[in-house]
């Protein structure tokens, strides 16, 4: 589809190695060690908490709630059942042992009676004969109550620490992204659409949110939970935990196998997406051409047939997950059986308390919580390690494309700061193709000095525009060299260098804020009389007095209801506003009424005074006020002097200033 | 409408899908509640010590029947349940975008096309979480927490209801909530908005952002907008953060309700051991539900939030549509009248035109000139109804183009705008789009244009693809490229905005001297810089500030018209000096 220039194959991308970008992703993490510690700390907190919600269950069963069984000391050993055993020491209880000869058995100090009987004394007795048990029930509630309340604590504590975090490296790295995307020169942003750049900044940074906010502790959490589980198994009876361990090495494959089809599934949804934002950007941005040329139809097929892909793709990714949160369920309830039966035997045997076999049961369930949590979290890790890996796959851009693209330009600006005006430009030899092969400029060789205003001329695509690209160093010359005052541009700090030009570009870019921002682009110095003076000069001031908010106006995306004569008035005040050493116009005046222009020529000789200018002209008239004149053929200079000189040698300039009159 | 129309159609569509998708989830909760049943009668059993190994077996194969029951009936609602919420997804981006294509300029000139995409994908993504995850959760917790209290009833009602005092604490702590939410979470998702919208333009104007060194600047207002996204989100997350445990936290105080109650009960022998523990697997299973609510909660105001804002893009209504009964034409003449035509952007004071009168006969050739913003891009943008008159009308073989059917009107229309907008694709797609063109036809157009030897210079020839908005070619290429488009339509009216500024000279009169021989076929109408472009056509009007100064044929206008004859001076001594 888009792969002759370069895009990202978003298909081929490989599978992404966790390890290697959780690494990467390391430094983004470290100005935030001592939040993401607290943050697992408290998750650890939680964890035991956790934990000991099902133990204090099992502390409250064999305690206080459920006798133990007296097989040792038992008075009646001939049938095997539990008994409560009393202190007959006490008049009270003596009282009610008295009253019920038969169900009692008495021993020395105490007396026992059989589970299954107690229901048949009365409440006031029972509360009285277990009066112990009842307040080690209030005792442990209160205790878990308090537990409860700390772990409402800590949760809330956590939730929010870990948001924060979540937040500011996401911001930390949206920043990083967006500023290293703006440092990469021109040629990448004609070979990546505007639509895809964005899904990287804003939709890419924001999947991994969960990431940061949740996965990091959980995956904490869980393991602690799974490693915390099991201790607490091992120690309540080692075997029964192992042989109900037994389970495990098919969930660890199952969660293996599944994690593997879930992450095509993701990427599969990911490439749909990120192709249905490209496709609507287009829809959007060419929304006139498509209701004028009446293409809403075969527009919306094409959008269609995209959405459907999506669909289709989201549908394969809900059959994953609807096998395998299944299979993991029923993982669990097969380890629960195995506990019943073997635990259950075990509680037969006499070999585990009933409390135990609870909590055992209690914790087994917990247990597959977070095996199914992390292989889940483990699939969220996966759509967001897609999202990094493209991230850094822009945040290296700098290295890996191939030949034709430039170094990012923070590298160049290492470069000489350039302290003087600009006294030259020149071009020695200098050769460009923007596709290998195919050359827009070839061998093109001119000086020129300060103050002086050389016109380009030629047919449309004999490479005057990407002229002006190779000045503005948005691109680099195939071969040749570029020189201000003598240095090949490569070796001069770009910034300080861009500061010194000012450019009208071809179609005006206007920014969503207010036409006096446009103009000062952000120069704060700017005084209001200055201010006057330039929207004078541009003739920009008749059109602003005429908007109800004057220069405050701010526009809307693209510049919205300004004509583009107006906007062009805009981006040519912006010039003004810049007082550069070197002005670069390139077409500005197409889309000008010749009286306008008359009164920009004239601002325009104004400022060139002392200036070098270079104007790309496409009416012979820009030309002949020119000091010098180049003219462009395919890609070479055929011919180059002043109007006369080139009038007079009645070539490809006199040529073209003949068909002009006809 | 309310928003919650928007996604009914979906519900009605797979109605039978989302039943059987919620009798399987209906299932699976009922067959879950029997998981702790067995266990309590194992429990009772062993507390009594009166079970053998071989029932011990017949309990556990029980439980993992169910399970294995479970599992398949989970595959069925997240297949159906889910799977619905897919497509309502998908449904829903089509009518976005279907609605989108409807919408007239006006409303581009004010909405950001970030926001726009923002629409398409978050808050799509965000609707259909809400409604497959809404609908699960819901059903889940109704039908969990029903069951569930029933055999908590059936065991002791009077635990029961202790147990469940904290579950209205719960609905009241949710509502609470949720309206908290629902505003957070518009917040956040408009700060978002603005985040991509910043992106967007930072990354579409990076040619003059770095011409001008304003780097520095945009990604210091890109830092405060991401700052202002994070300080909305952890406001949001304030809410949400303490939403799940404070639900967490009123399960739990059911649990030590029945740890207290149900513990005295049992010691009391008014319940068994087994009731206890199944008791406390019961709290266990209304955990669920309980944060359920809250989730829901949180995903639907969330989702209804972006239903909201979905849905006030699908309530724009098409400023311009088909009236009732408007009129189905096939093939006009092509005369055009203006009658005191009057037009008003929204955002400005001033009218962009006005009282504007144009009668221009069929075949014939009316040429448009006037300084910048003067209303001759708005006065073309009327004529396919790009935008509608304000005032007066505009009449095509004598009828108000009001009253034609949209469609229609425009079928009838080349147009050529001012700024090329190519798609990514294919140079001869660019060309031809939806029309059927034979190959021959489509050299003979682009020679006409000089943009056949340009298009074989590169080596893919009509087949080279020209990148996001033709990024690999120069001005003056797309232009051309455009301008071929327009003249390739075989329909009774061409408009052409400004056709040759961005073109040589030469090819500029190349171009000039093909319209002027298709006139007697078409009706054309020329705006143009140059006044040689439009110096022969039947008609010339001048506008200025939206009213026609002058008009009539070109010795008329050099007679009567100051800008016209000022302009054209200044233009022809231009093109003196040049010859001299």
């Amino acid at each position: 589809m888009h792969h002759d220039f370069g895009y990202f194959e978003e298909e081929s991308l490989g599978k992404p190695y966790d390890f290697k970008l959780l690494k990467r992703l390391y430094p983004f993490f470290r100005p935030y060690k001592l939040l993401l510690s607290c943050s697992v700390l408290l998750v650890v907190f939680i964890t035991l908490l956790d934990l000991s919600i099902p133990y204090i269950t099992r502390i409250a069963i064999d305690r206080y709630i459920v006798p133990k069984m007296n097989s040792a000391d038992n008075i009646s050993p001939e049938s095997k059942s539990r008994y409560l055993r009393v202190d007959i020491s006490e008049a009270e209880i003596r009282k009610i042992v008295s009253k019920y000869p038969d169900l009692f058995k008495t021993g020395r100090n105490f007396a026992e009676i059989p589970l299954n009987k107690l229901a048949t004394l009365e409440k006031k007795e029972l509360a009285v004969l277990r009066i112990e048990d009842l307040s080690g029930v209030s005792l442990i509630t209160t205790v878990f109550i308090f537990i409860i309340i700390a772990h409402f604590g800590f949760n809330f504590l956590q939730v929010m620490l870990m948001e924060y975090t979540g937040q500011m490296i996401m911001h930390e790295l949206r920043l990083r992204l967006f500023s290293h995307i703006q440092s990469l020169s021109v040629p990448f942003f004609s070979r990546n659409p505007v639509g895809r750049l964005v899904t990287r900044v804003t939709n890419d940074v924001q999947n991994m949110h969960e990431l940061f906010t949740s996965v990091i502790t959980f995956v904490f959490k869980d393991l602690f939970l799974l490693i915390g589980i099991a201790g607490v198994l091992l120690g309540f009876n080692w075997k029964l935990a192992l042989i109900s361990f037994a389970i495990l090495p098919f969930v660890l494959y199952t969660s293996i196998y599944f994690s593997g089809q879930a992450r095509e599934a993701f990427r599969d949804l990911r490439i749909k997406i990120a192709e249905i934002n490209t496709n609507l950007s287009e829809t959007i941005g060419g929304i006139k051409i498509i209701q004028l040329f009446r293409l809403e139809k075969e527009n919306y097929n094409n959008f269609k047939k995209l959405n459907h892909e999506n669909y289709l793709a989201g549908m394969r990714q809900i059959h994953v997950f609807a096998v395998f949160m299944p299979v993991i369920e029923i993982f669990g309830v097969v380890a629960i059986a195995i506990v019943i039966f073997y635990g259950g035997g075990s509680v037969i045997a006499g070999t585990i308390s009933l409390g135990t076999l609870v909590a055992f049961i209690s914790y087994m369930k917990m247990f597959f919580r977070p095996i199914r949590d992390i292989a889940e979290k483990y699939n969220i890790m996966q759509n967001a390690m897609a999202s990094a890996e493209r991230i850094f796959l822009i945040l290296d851009n700098s290295e890996k494309l191939p030949k034709s693209i430039p170094l990012m330009e923070s590298k160049l600006k290492f470069g000489l700061p350039i302290k003087d005006k600009i006294r030259e430009v020149a071009f020695e030899d200098v050769s460009f193709s923007y596709v290998d092969g195919e050359n827009v400029l070839k061998n093109i060789h001119f000086k020129i000095a300060m103050g002086e205003s050389v016109a380009i001329v030629g047919p449309t695509g004999s490479g005057k525009t990407t002229l002006v690209n190779l000045i503005m160093r948005f691109y680099k010359p195939t071969s040749g060299r570029v020189l201000f005052n003598g240095v090949p541009i490569d070796e001069i700090e770009i910034l300080s260098l861009r500061s010194k030009i000012a450019l009208v570009a071809q179609e005006p870019f206007l920014f969503t804020t207010s036409i006096r921002d446009n103009i000062a682009q952000g120069n704060r110095k700017i005084s209001e009389k200055r201010m006057e003076q330039i929207l004078a000069d541009s003739n920009c001031k008749t059109f602003i007095d005429k908007l109800p908010n004057g220069l405050e106006t701010t526009l809307s995306e693209g510049g919205g209801a300004l004509s583009s004569g107006e906007r062009q008035l805009i981006s040519i005040a912006r010039a003004f506003a810049r007082d550069p050493d070197l002005i670069l116009l390139d077409e500005a005046t197409s889309y000008i009424d010749s009286e306008t222009e008359r009164k920009i020529q004239e601002a325009l000789s104004n400022l060139t005074k002392n200036r070098t200018a270079i104007i790309v002209a496409h009416r012979l008239s820009t030309a002949r006020s020119a000091d010098r004149i180049i003219c462009l053929h395919r890609g070479r200079i055929i011919e180059t002097g002043t109007h006369d000189e080139l009038m007079q040698c009645r070539g490809f300039y006199y040529r073209l200033n003949q068909l002009q009159n006809l | 409408m309310k928003s919650i129309n928007l996604i009914k159609p979906y519900f009605v569509e797979s109605r039978l899908v989302l039943f059987l998708g919620l009798m399987c989830l209906i299932a699976v909760d009922f067959l879950q509640l029997f998981i702790p049943r067995i266990i309590k009668w194992v429990i009772d059993d062993l507390t009594a010590l009166r079970i053998d190994l071989i029932r011990l077996l017949f309990y556990a194969l029980y439980i993992v029947g169910l399970a294995i029951m479970i599992g398949v009936f989970r595959y069925g609602w997240r297949r159906c349940l889910i799977g619905t919420s897919r497509r309502v997804e998908e449904g829903l981006r089509n009518s976005l975008v279907a609605h989108i294509q409807t919408l007239s300029a006006s409303y581009f000139d004010k909405a950001k096309t970030g926001d726009l995409m923002a629409h398409a994908t978050n808050d799509i993504q965000h609707v259909r979480m809400a409604v497959g995850m809404g609908i699960v959760a819901f059903t889940d917790a109704v039908v969990l927490g029903a069951a569930a209290i029933g055999f908590m009833i059936y065991i002791n009602l009077q635990l029961t209801i202790i147990a469940l005092i904290p579950m209205p604490m719960i609905i009241f702590f949710a509502r609470f909530f949720s309206k908290k939410m629902h505003g957070l979470y518009q917040q956040v998702q408009g700060a978002f908005s603005d985040l991509t919208e910043n992106v967007r333009e930072g990354f579409a104007g990076i040619r003059i952002i770095k011409a001008y060194n304003r780097q520095k600047e945009t990604n210091e207002k890109f830092e405060n907008i991401s700052k202002h996204y994070i300080g909305k989100n952890l406001k949001l997350v304030r809410i949400t953060g303490s939403f799940f445990p404070i639900m967490i936290l009123f399960s739990n105080l059911s649990l030590a309700i029945v740890l207290f109650l149900g513990g005295r009960k049992t010691i009391l022998a008014t319940i068994t051991a087994g009731d206890f523990v199944a008791f406390i697997s019961y709290i266990g299973l209304m955990t669920w539900p309980m944060m359920a609510m809250g989730w829901v909660t949180s995903l639907i105001q969330r989702g209804v939030a972006s239903l909201d804002r979905i849905n006030k893009i699908l309530q724009t209504p098409p400023m311009i549509s088909d009236i009732p009964g408007a009129k189905s034409i096939q093939r006009v003449k092509g005369s055009i009248i203006f009658e005191g035509v009057t037009f008003f952007y929204q955002s400005k004071a001033l009218p962009a035109l006005s009282d504007v009168h144009i009668e221009l006969e069929p075949g014939k050739i009316l040429g448009i000139v006037g300084p910048p913003g003067s209303g001759k891009t708005t006065l073309l943008n009327l004529i396919p109804r790009l935008f509608d008159v304000s005032q007066g009308r505009i009449l095509i073989d004598g009828t108000d183009i009001r009253k034609l059917k949209v469609n229609d009107l425009r079928a009838q229309i080349a147009f050529m705008p001012q700024e090329p907008f190519l798609f990514d694709g294919t140079i001869c797609k660019n060309i031809i789009f939806n029309n059927k063109i034979t190959h021959p036809e489509l050299i003979r157009i682009t020679k006409k244009v000089a943009l056949y030897d340009t298009i074989q210079s590169f080596s893919k020839g009509f087949e080279t693809i020209v990148g996001e908005k033709g990024i690999i070619l120069s001005g003056g290429q797309k232009q051309r490229i455009v301008l071929a488009r327009a003249l390739l339509q075989k329909v009774p009216i061409l408009i052409l905005d400004d056709p040759i500024s961005q073109v040589d000279a030469e090819t500029g009169s190349e171009i000039i001297k093909h319209l002027r021989h298709r006139a007697r076929h078409q009706t054309i109408i020329i705006v143009s810089h140059r006044l040689s472009a439009v110096r022969f056509a039947d008609q010339i009007i001048v506008l200025d500030s939206g009213r026609i100064l002058g008009s009539g044929i070109h010795a008329q206008l050099m007679e009567s018209n100051q800008y016209y004859a000022k302009t054209f001076r200044l233009q022809e001594i231009e093109e003196e000096l040049n010859a001299s």
